[in-house]
């Protein structure tokens, strides 16, 4: 490998999240998206992926809600929230902070995931010191 | 899905040994014992209970969940060979936070079936209940704050996205029996019960374990607290839930310990009339799927049970007991249906009725788990093997199991998140 091979994802990834960009990594064999990105793909096994743009828009799979133990004040202060597995409409999907479930609305939420329902999430990108962290919020 | 190929030689499990699992600072036997001391107490009861001197042994293994926090040390390997008797002889660390002691029964089973070596000693120590202290020497032991503890967890995430973006630390803990109570629609009432069932299961066996951390049972805390009842007192302010599904009881009880075993071809076992009846290691299935993504302990613990069901011909229904890395206590329930020990949808029934523990009719961790038991992290899953070799020897004491398992699946489980599935069978 040389020096002109080489270039930094991660750091891409951040400084897309800065500019409000979703960097992923389509595969040039398979065409699955990573996301976030990697340098292979993870779909299938190959070697070579490149820069793509993921939109944003998905769906939840499942969410839990936080207790003392796993609750981040920091993310209280933006707002209600809870932790889930988000399915981006491109394909890949991660876990990631869900705001705009409560306790209250949590019950429903989950009856619909259960009867097969699609429930709609997007982006929402928020300060950290020194970066940006990605999560979703309910559409 | 990678296709296991047969090791090259039969090995078997010869020697076990493990210390009590406790918070060694609280018993005047053990206040001020070091890693070096506690993994050469465990590494000399498995090498006499093989029948053989540390002169007959090739080659050892060390582990430790995060020996530059817990240890203060970066090649402890290094720091404990003199304890027992290895001095120049060839050996090497490895750290796979709660999974190190399944990972040390692979790769010592590896080493011998290769044919480089006959005789392996696989071990691993943990003192997490205290800190060393820094430029002291190692009987000097400090407390272990949960503001040190808490942060510490954190560095088993994935750097560059599941610690960054909160999801792997975030859905760690109750992921997979969500989805389980989703899938079969049980509400929260029923998955507590079920939890609390498998503690009270889960502590009268360790009560009746002399190496176990707790010394009282729940119906006894219960009724020093005031309450007539062991639901009733688990269900109280006195036993929070601290996650959506999880209260205090459904975490691992942090200690000191270290365990040990040795292997050996079963061919040289069987020629040598070791002192027990060897236990050979059928395979082991493997995968590793980090924390950030969606269901990782179910796809990991799905992918390695495959693997090893694939390799061995074992049917599920041959198992005799579950052993299984609980930490998050939920994980019972839905690895002993994913590895084919329950049927699914059926073990948080068999939880509430009392059907998991050591007498009952399906046991999973006879000796209480990582919630009862005790959790000396990396040395943890050799515990469970040291557990699993006794029951199957009949020698596990007053919580021996009815029928004395001749098949043992184990579950190993841990470091954001490794994964082993495990089979275990008597030699006959
Ligand atoms: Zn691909």
């Amino acid at each position: 490998m040389q020096l002109d091979q080489m270039e930094p994802i991660v750091k891409k990834f951040y400084q897309g999240l800065e500019e409000g960009k979703l960097y992923g990594r389509r595969c040039l064999e398979c065409g699955a998206v990573e996301f976030p990105p990697h340098l292979a793909c993870n779909a299938c096994g190959y070697h070579a992926t490149e820069w793509c743009e993921v939109s944003g828009h998905g769906h939840l799979i499942d969410f839990t809600l936080p207790g003392p133990q796993n609750d981040k004040p920091y993310l209280r202060e933006v707002g209600k929230y809870a932790y889930g597995a988000v399915e981006l409409d491109e394909g890949p999907a991660y876990t990631y902070v869900i705001f705009g479930i409560t306790k209250k609305k949590a019950k429903d939420i989950r009856a619909r995931l259960i009867a097969g329902v699609k429930v709609g999430v997007h982006s929402k990108i928020i300060d950290r010191p020194g970066y940006k962290e990605l999560c979703f919020e309910l559409d | 899905m990678v296709k296991l190929g047969k090791n090259m030689r039969s090995v078997s499990i010869v020697g076990v040994g493990c210390t009590p699992f406790k918070d060694f600072e609280d018993h005047p036997e053990t206040q001020g014992i070091g890693e070096g001391e506690a993994f050469g107490y465990a590494a000399l009861e498995a090498i006499a209970d093989a029948g053989l001197e540390p002169r007959d042994v090739d080659f050892f293994y060390h582990g430790a969940a995060n020996p530059y926090l817990i240890n203060d040390c970066i090649t402890p390997n290094m720091q404990v060979a003199d304890w027992f008797g290895m001095r120049a002889k060839a050996s090497v660390h490895h750290s796979e936070a709660c999974c190190t002691g399944y990972v040390a029964l692979e790769q010592a089973v590896m080493a011998v079936a290769s044919g480089t070596y006959d005789v392996v000693l696989s071990g691993a120590v943990d003192l997490a209940s205290t800190l060393p202290v820094e430029h002291m020497p190692s009987h000097v032991r400090q407390d272990f704050p949960l503001e040190v503890m808490i942060p510490s967890l954190d560095k088993i995430y994935d750097r560059a996205y599941g610690r960054p973006l909160d999801g792997a630390f975030g859905v760690s803990f109750d992921n997979w029996i969500n989805e389980y109570s989703m899938i079969y629609d049980l509400d929260a009432d029923k998955i507590d019960d079920a939890l609390n069932g498998l503690t009270k299961s889960l502590r009268r066996g360790a009560v009746a374990n002399p190496l176990a951390y707790y010394e009282t049972t729940v119906e006894q805390d219960a009724a020093e607290m005031g309450f007539d009842s062991a639901d009733e007192y688990l269900k109280s302010m006195y036993n929070p839930k601290v996650t959506q599904y999880l209260r205090v009881t459904g975490f691992e009880k942090k200690c000191d310990g270290a365990a040990a075993i040795v292997v050996m071809p079963t061919e040289k076992a069987k020629a040598m009339g070791v002192p027990h009846t060897p236990i050979e290691v059928l395979g082991t299935g493997a995968s590793a799927v980090e924390a950030g993504l969606v269901h990782n302990e179910h796809w990991a613990t799905e992918v390695a049970a495959k693997q090893v069901y694939e390799l061995t011909g074992v049917s599920p229904d041959e198992i005799d007991l579950f052993m299984c890395n609980d930490f998050f206590l939920a994980s019972e329930i839905c690895s002993a249906e994913e590895c084919g020990y329950i049927p699914r949808g059926e073990a948080w029934k068999y939880a509430i009725e009392g059907r998991t523990a050591f007498d009952g009719d399906k046991p999973i961790n006879p000796h209480g788990g990582r919630c009862n038991f005790g959790h000396a992290h990396g040395a943890s899953g050799i515990a469970d093997i040291y557990e699993a070799v006794k029951q199957m020897r009949g020698e596990a004491g007053a919580t021996q199991m009815a029928k004395v398992p001749r098949t043992t699946f184990l579950r190993g489980f841990g470091g954001s998140q490794n994964v082993r599935c495990q089979i275990l069978r008597t030699v006959e």
